[in-house]
């Protein structure tokens, strides 16, 4: 056991609305983040995959290549990762990444304009529930679009806060 | 000089995504010798004009591709997926 007592803190802090719905950054549920891995010359995971996506909106997100997010608002206990890992051992790795990953949501007429200063990613052609591995500025991301005016972004924990201060500051034109 | 580089998994890019690794020569025989080894890890031509390089897509599906590019021009031609190989055509 360690001396001390581990204390979870959230990585980001307030949200941050500009007016009239334009920019809005909401720092979501820290649920679960599951990386799937496919095993090498694997099928195509997809329709493997969507049975344990759960029952989120776009809880199966892809990754690259033979490479998958599984993510949700709601925990996964050590007990349920494990079955899901048992299940899915013949056809690929599962990395449980909850507690290294952040979630973070953008919403609004603008957040196209806000994420075009940092991203290459042409977001007029990433449909709803396509994804994109990609950089905010010298940040990796992992980018999904939720819908025509939400996107979500997820991004390793320790670069979380450098994250949104950058997004906040994006956001400042359309405030 | 052009900054997108097209991913055949991901779609243009820029190249601040992706990491050079050279020209993409073929690999020689585990046997072949240290002075074919030497040549091929250490010595390189720099030629002008078109030829095939490793990019690894560092910042994106992480693959390895081998993009068709000019050196004077930076026109890109093609790029495909160095495992899978037969995906020929890059998305735009």
């Amino acid at each position: 056991m360690a001396d001390f007592q581990l204390v979870h803190r959230p990585a980001v802090h307030e949200a941050f609305a500009s007016s009239a719905g334009a920019v809005t950054l909401q720092p979501l549920p820290e649920g679960r983040v599951i990386q799937v891995l496919g095993k090498p010359a694997g099928d195509d995971l997809r329709q493997i995959l969507t049975e344990f996506a759960g029952t989120g909106p776009h809880g199966l997100r892809s990754a690259g290549p033979g490479q998958w997010f599984i993510v949700g608002d709601s925990p996964m206990t050590h007990d349920e990762f494990q079955a899901m890992a048992a299940k899915l051992a013949q056809h690929a790795f599962l990395v449980d990444q909850s507690h290294g990953r952040v979630r973070v949501g953008l919403k609004g007429t603008r957040i196209v304009d806000v994420l075009a200063k940092g991203t290459g990613v042409d977001l007029d052609r990433v449909a709803v529930g396509e994804s994109a591995m990609t950089l905010v500025g010298h940040i990796s991301v992992h980018l999904t679009r939720l819908a025509p005016d939400a996107i979500e972004l997820m991004v390793l924990r320790g670069f979380a806060e450098s994250l949104w201060d950058d997004l906040v500051r994006m956001s400042r034109e359309f405030a | 000089m052009a900054s997108l580089v097209p991913c055949p998994h991901c779609g243009s890019r820029p190249k601040e995504e992706f990491t050079v690794k050279g020209a993409a020569l073929p690999r020689p025989a585990p046997d072949a010798g240290e002075q074919v080894w030497m040549d091929y890890v250490y010595l390189r031509d720099n030629p002008r004009g078109r030829y095939e390089e490793f990019w690894h897509h560092t910042s994106g599906c992480r693959r390895w591709l081998v993009v068709t590019r000019d050196t004077a021009t930076h026109e890109i031609e093609a790029s495909r997926d160095v495992a899978f190989g037969t995906s020929p055509e890059a998305r735009a």
